[in-house]
């Protein structure tokens, strides 16, 4: 991040640099405290390695409210106040700048305090060791008692500060590409469209109607057994589900991915990370009983939490995934005609695609997720066109996100059937995810014996996802697109192979 | 189930036959009261007719009285008719069930219904007087009785219910009956119906898939443990396409042998949990449940494809139904812990292929031997080694009639290990989940069975459900991966799946 720090220009790439993460507030005060510091730390301090090294317990700390701490820039935030604002508006995000802003300035002076009653609790223990007469040995002790009272309280007052800045900062989203277009949903932009609506000679019917004549679906027997926006496949869609799986797994990996299936359970702090909220209201989340574990709603978070806490060696990079996982969201609050049989389920198979890189190749790898996105659906000859989103429906860890609505001629209306996210280092500073850049000048073997000494500072990692197949979606595109008037559905023929050959 | 009945010879089936299930108090009083039926009706509530036509609403799902929430069809009378072989039948299979409680309670509870009834009919005939003409005297005298009678009625239906729900709950604790020709006794009774294959003869010293998967890059475990915590893992690479090219493999095969592919939900009520013969809420539990709902993870495509046709009455021409189901599968193993369990060996969430059957009594035997030479025919098309056990009396689930489970050759591990299983639950299933069917009557074959009930048609009977694992991902890959090493650290990919799998051959190590 120290390259950004330096780039000119008009792009504004995120200025969050640095900070706090460990949690042992004495250590918080050392470090975040300038004037105590050497040039190179204060350096080291902005691009955050001393402190860094040593927080990867941070998933572990069990202090207060916030029970991890994301590394957020404050410096950045204060030096960047109107574009920070002017973002938050722009995103219709309901943080608290002001608040954060007044919090951090708080923490610094408190900071101050505490390093000053250290020094003098410090100077107080050195005269003690000196020869010192009784009387002056008595008021010593006594001072320095009432210094160590002092300290204990203000220490505390540090831990409150520091929790209640961190929760509010966590509030605010990653900036935004300036490319973004601004305002709400009609404000997005089509970045491409491919193909057409199919004419059709004869009255079409929708996926639920289709899936009935073909003994496809079953929602009854599922809202018995589970609850409602529960079905179960049966016969060619198990089939198609399968085909599609397999297709496109394969035809990501071909693309250089690493495949990889997940945990489909998640400790509900990795979930926070990503940016999720598993206990607020409306949350999209199941959380089991008993435990802190959560059902994730997307393999985003799984593949998100593989390298928390991790530094990588550049030439790892770039790390590309695609995943395959059932993913489960409690769709609270959705209802209407719209969610009707498979457009919104709470269960559903989904093959992701996650990349993690340099932070100078983020918008390039977002370019290329979503070519990909855009080849796969046309070779599955779909129509449907690809969104630039608008500022107020990025999600809060989104520099940029790309949506393709496909023709689902059933519904008569364009469906989401994926999205592409550029994250940058939003869910990184989160997860703890950072790299050293590979500096031309040393290029190091032993990186961990050498912590901070002559290699470059350690930096956040860019992270990227998009989804390369979100089953029910194709589902209801395939079978509502593929009809025919005899009431059979054609298989695109990318699937037919996978599919044992079948062609309708 | 009447057929089984009277069926003699030396087949005990399961003689649990009839009963309860509205959640009507008056309604179950005046059907358990055999005295005022007429012969017909006895022989009706033998074999559940008259009751369950009414019940064919789905009350018993939503009845949230006091303990129990729903109402096995348990055959009581049969309990009782036959108490010293279910006795013996628990003692063989080790159970808690108190089976003298619950002829106990079912004895009360019987003379309880005969008090209710009788006065019911008391209060009746007094309402009745007071219809005709009467004295202002005796009328105030008839009210008071009537009032009296009508507190007492109160009190006694209060108590049925609370004797109701309780032979409920024990008696739900007593286990399916056993086949005759299962084994008796412990583990160590288990007796082998078959072995296939031979150990495989290594000229080399092997390593156990923990350690093929590290170094071919297949598994991380850490990460998980991290992500999820322990028991969990990621598969990459070569494992992915190995557990594809498993499903795909095994959902093709048994298609072709007739079954209907099902992918199902994951999470389910904790009732229909329940109704399979798992205990969600127990200590100990294998099943996840979730916050805040009454839904819980599924630990095997079983329960969902077991509601599927919960409380419904099958046209006998529809039997057999046979499902194969995909679904991934969560368990808590909480419980279970130690070296043997390393690994991919248990794990809390894994993909399995299920088979599950739904027939007629009379039939259920014979679908488990075709199950179960499924399952051989599969594992050996796969070239493992392997033998099929018949499980004693002892490890035996409580839905189980009987059991057979194969256990693979896992060198890793340096012993066999369980990879399948394969059930006769007769009608312990389907009498908590109220599955029934109507047997095609050889004198009236009817068209519309709906306008008839109860009338010419026969009565509605259980079907019996049959379960079996096709294919456990995690343990299949145990096996594949162990015993197909090679010298040079690579594993051999057997060749049923290689088609599923893009072609691929072996999975060798990366060069770094």
């Amino acid at each position: 991040m120290a390259l950004q720090w330096c780039y000119g220009g008009t792009t504004i790439q995120t200025l969050k640099l640095a900070s706090i993460p460990s949690s042992s507030s004495s250590a918080i005060c050392s470090r975040l405290t300038p004037s105590r510091t050497s040039p190179f730390l204060i350096k080291a301090l902005s691009s955050s390695v001393q402190p860094l090294v040593h927080s990867t317990t941070t998933s572990t700390g069990s202090v207060v409210k916030s029970q991890w701490k994301a590394a957020i820039d404050f410096k950045s935030i204060v030096e960047n106040k109107s574009a920070v604002a002017e973002n938050l508006k722009n995103r219709n995000s309901s943080a608290d700048l002001e608040l954060v802003i007044e919090l951090y300035e708080r923490l610094l002076a408190l900071q101050k305090e505490v390093e000053d009653l250290r020094f003098e609790r410090n100077t107080v223990a050195n005269k003690m060791k000196g020869k010192v007469e009784p009387s002056e040995r008595q008021r010593l002790i006594e001072e320095g008692k009432n210094l160590k009272d002092k300290l204990v309280t203000l220490e505390e007052d540090l831990v409150k500060l520091t929790d209640a800045l961190q929760r509010e900062a966590q509030c605010i989203p990653n900036m935004t590409h300036p490319d973004a277009p601004i305002g709400g949903e009609d404000n997005s932009t089509i970045r491409k469209t491919v193909g057409t609506p199919r004419d059709f000679t004869f009255s079409i019917k929708d996926h639920v109607q289709i899936g009935k004549d073909l003994d496809l679906f079953d929602f009854d027997a599922a809202a018995e057994v589970s609850g409602s926006k529960f079905y179960y496949l049966k016969n060619e869609a198990v089939l198609l589900e399968m085909g599609l799986i397999n297709w496109t797994l394969s035809e990501v990996m071909k693309k250089g991915f690493t495949p990889l299936t997940t945990p489909e359970i998640a400790r509900s702090l990795v979930v926070e990370k990503c940016g999720f909220q598993p206990r607020g209201d409306n949350t999209q989340v199941y959380s089991i009983e008993g435990s802190d574990q959560c059902l994730i709603g997307t393999a985003e978070i799984p593949v998100g939490g593989i390298h928390m806490d991790s530094i990588l060696a550049d030439s790892s990079l770039p790390l590309k995934y695609v995943a395959f996982s059932h993913c489960f969201r409690t769709e609270a609050g959705a209802a209407g005609a719209a969610t009707r049989g498979l457009y919104r389920v709470h269960q559903f198979s989904k093959v992701e695609m996650f990349i993690l890189c340099r932070p100078e190749e983020s918008n390039a790898y977002h370019e290329e997720l979503i070519e990909i996105e855009e080849e796969l659906f046309s070779k599955l000859g779909l129509h449907f066109k690809t969104l630039d989103m608008a500022t107020e429906d990025l999600g809060a860890p989104a520099y940029r996100k790309y949506d393709i609505e496909a023709w689902m001629p059933g519904l008569g209306r364009y469906g989401e059937i994926s999205s592409a996210s550029n994250c940058t280092d939003y869910q990184s500073r989160r997860l703890g995810i950072r790299y050293r850049p590979e500096s031309s000048a040393s290029p190091p073997k032993d990186t961990k014996k050498n912590k901070g000494r002559n290699l470059s500072p350690p930096e956040f990692v860019h992270t990227l996802n998009a989804t390369a197949c979100a089953v029910p979606r194709m589902l209801v595109c395939l079978l509502e697109n593929y009809q025919q008037e005899d009431g059979s559905v054609i298989i695109p023929e990318p699937l037919r192979p996978f599919m044992g050959g079948i062609e309708i």
